[in-house]
């Protein structure tokens, strides 16, 4: 492997990035999970992380949002040094993430599972359910409207007193969105979203992707293995192969490029032959 | 044990101290307590999702500190109760700030060694707890016991009592507390848990990452759990050394935490309604087995008590595998998984 800081991309537009990541590092005994990754995601840009299966691309994602220590590296979010810090502190600040396995709330219904996402919450501290009832109940009805709103546009409304381990894989997926919505996010970070859904529902989801970007300015980072959605959804592509960033540009730009093609394009042909 | 000449058959159970006061009493003051004791374990297991096996520490902790400071210390006992009860929550958080890093099933192991780290340290810091003796009063002044302020109490109890019993039984008015106490913890546990709070801690059971990606500061939640049941330990212990009249260390084995368990499984997990009815039913069943007369060879004492635990176990056992979400618990919760 020739050193990382050759591979990396140049930093581009990376004055006034909402999320910049630089020469992050990060190692599992004597693997290098993430090699040096560095970029910068613009505020209000859809972007699409790819690369091929062991990349580091999910690696990358728990040390962006705190859920693994990175080794050495900056991550700066919205101006603020947020590495290593801790991963509810990273997501009050404004950094949500989704797992690539979904973590629906199970034995909780789905209600409370958007209610739960969401900040401000005085009646969180204990002490407040004692001094403050008031304020926690008017709190605790604002957002319960909310939730109700936003499992109507997912589609979800039938199922608000369901346990949430009762719905389906896609319905799960779709929850896990909407959750991570009522948690009021600058950026989104999701792992493979599309992942599991029919492709009706995951149309809807990247419609509202596109919405959610227009009306409410969110900033989405998103991994996807789908290069048809890539292309046709996301306004920047990030190419990661064995732990650095290779490529970075618009998507016609990444799909030209030929260490994209030899690391991850032309491979995914030789996948779906195995 | 003298064979009754009326009973001659091989099994015999004599029901006459079922319908003693005093039986009923006795059986309903531990009841009422191990139902304090396993509302703490539920708000931990059934709500938090953090197997706490230490609660017999909780209670040693709660007890002792009562104790100590009433009789040693001389600070008056009303006082003392509070502050022992300070003294549990930090000593829980003390505990819990490292060992609640840990994975579910090694926290398990941290907290019923911590249990044993308790219970064999009151074993022999003799000079503070009076080692196997205990503490009952004060060795120079055979007055100053830490009961007693409760006993005036207990005392004006039973004197008003007289207009509708005419003779109270001496546990009665213990019995009156520790149910009003046991039942105002279930309501107010179950309002807590209905909060915005509550359903924090119900998100740290399901999936703590996903609360942590939800920006909820889960070790936070966790340690109010434990300080929560560190709380309701301590007055479980305050209780069982009022009951007693002494404070000994061999009533906080690991044992104490188990029964405490076997009565949260049999109300059933994620509910404080049923933890009173398991208790009650637990200790009914323990308790009523002491009746059974067996001729004495072969059944000494010894293996009757040990007949009598084997039979409550065999209830636990008949239980999980015909309703195993307890008689109180969600079967669909037990079944929700990822």
């Amino acid at each position: 492997m020739s050193s990382p800081a050759a591979k990396s991309a140049p930093a581009q537009a990376r004055n006034g990035a909402l999320l910049d990541v630089d020469g992050v590092f990060k190692h599992f005994g004597g693997i290098q999970a993430v090699n040096g990754a560095t970029f910068g995601i613009a505020p209000g840009s859809i972007t699409a992380l790819i690369g091929p299966n062991g990349a580091g691309k999910t690696t990358l994602f728990n040390v962006v949002t705190g859920f693994y220590k990175g080794d050495r590296g900056a991550v700066t979010f919205d101006g603020n040094s947020i590495f290593r810090h801790a991963p509810y502190e990273i997501a009050q600040r404004g950094m949500v993430r989704t797992f690539q396995i979904t973590k629906s709330l199970a034995a909780m219904p789905v209600i409370d599972n958007m209610m739960l996402a969401a900040p401000d919450q005085p009646g969180e501290r204990f002490m407040n359910l004692i001094v403050r009832p008031g304020a926690v109940r008017s709190r605790e009805s604002e957002v319960r409207e909310q939730s109700m709103e936003l499992l109507e546009v997912f589609n979800l409304t039938q199922l608000a007193n369901a346990y949430a381990g009762t719905l389906s894989g896609g319905q799960r997926k779709l929850l896990e969105l909407a959750r991570a919505l009522m948690a009021r996010p600058k950026l989104l970070l999701l792992d493979e979203p599309m992942a599991g859904i029919n492709p009706t529902l995951g149309k809807r989801l990247l419609e509202h992707m596109q919405r959610l970007r227009k009306e409410q300015g969110v900033t989405f980072l998103f991994i996807e293995h789908d290069m048809e959605v890539v292309m046709n959804h996301s306004d920047r592509v990030v190419v990661m192969a064995e732990g650095a960033v290779i490529a970075e540009g618009e998507p016609h730009e990444v799909r030209g490029d030929q260490r994209v093609i030899d690391a991850y394009l032309g491979e995914t042909q030789e996948d779906s032959t195995t | 044990m003298s064979v009754d000449p009326t009973s001659v058959a091989p099994l015999a159970v004599t029901f006459e101290a079922l319908t003693e006061p005093a039986f009923w009493i006795g059986v309903g003051v531990i009841a009422g307590i191990y139902t304090l004791l396993a509302l703490g374990l539920q708000v931990n297991v059934g709500f938090t999702g953090i197997v706490n096996f230490g609660q017999a520490a909780f209670m040693a902790v709660g007890a002792y500190a009562m104790a100590i400071l009433t009789v040693k210390a001389e600070i008056n006992f009303w006082l003392a109760l509070p502050l022992a009860v300070l003294i549990t929550i930090a000593f829980g958080l003390l505990v819990g700030l490292p060992a609640l890093r840990l994975r579910a099933d090694y926290f398990a192991i941290a907290t019923i060694a911590m249990a044993e780290v308790v219970r064999i340290f009151a074993q022999n810091a003799r000079g503070l707890t009076g080692g196997n003796q205990g503490i009952s009063c004060a060795e120079d002044d055979p007055t100053l016991c830490y009961f007693n302020e409760w006993r005036e109490a207990s005392d004006w109890i039973n004197d008003n009592l007289v207009f509708f019993w005419s003779d109270p039984e001496d546990l009665f008015p213990l019995l009156l507390v520790v149910w009003a106490t046991a039942i105002a913890a279930t309501f107010a546990l179950t309002y807590f848990t209905n909060t915005p709070w509550g359903r924090v801690l119900r998100a740290v059971r399901e999936d703590e990452d996903a609360a942590m990606a939800l920006g909820k500061r889960t070790l936070r939640f966790k340690l109010q759990s434990l300080a929560l049941s560190a709380t309701l330990g301590a007055i479980g212990g305050f209780f069982f050394a009022l009951n007693l009249a002494a404070v000994y260390p061999i009533n906080f084995e690991p044992l104490v935490t188990f029964f405490a368990f076997s009565v949260l499984i049999l109300g059933g997990l994620a509910n404080y309604k049923g933890v009173a009815v398991g208790a009650i039913l637990f200790w009914f069943v323990l308790e009523g087995t002491r009746f059974i007369d067996l001729p004495d060879p072969p059944f000494t004492e010894t293996r009757i008590a040990a007949l009598r635990l084997a039979i409550t176990g065999l209830l636990l056992i008949g239980l999980m595998a015909f309703r195993p979400q307890g008689l109180f618990g969600k079967k669909e919760e037990m079944v929700l998984g990822e």
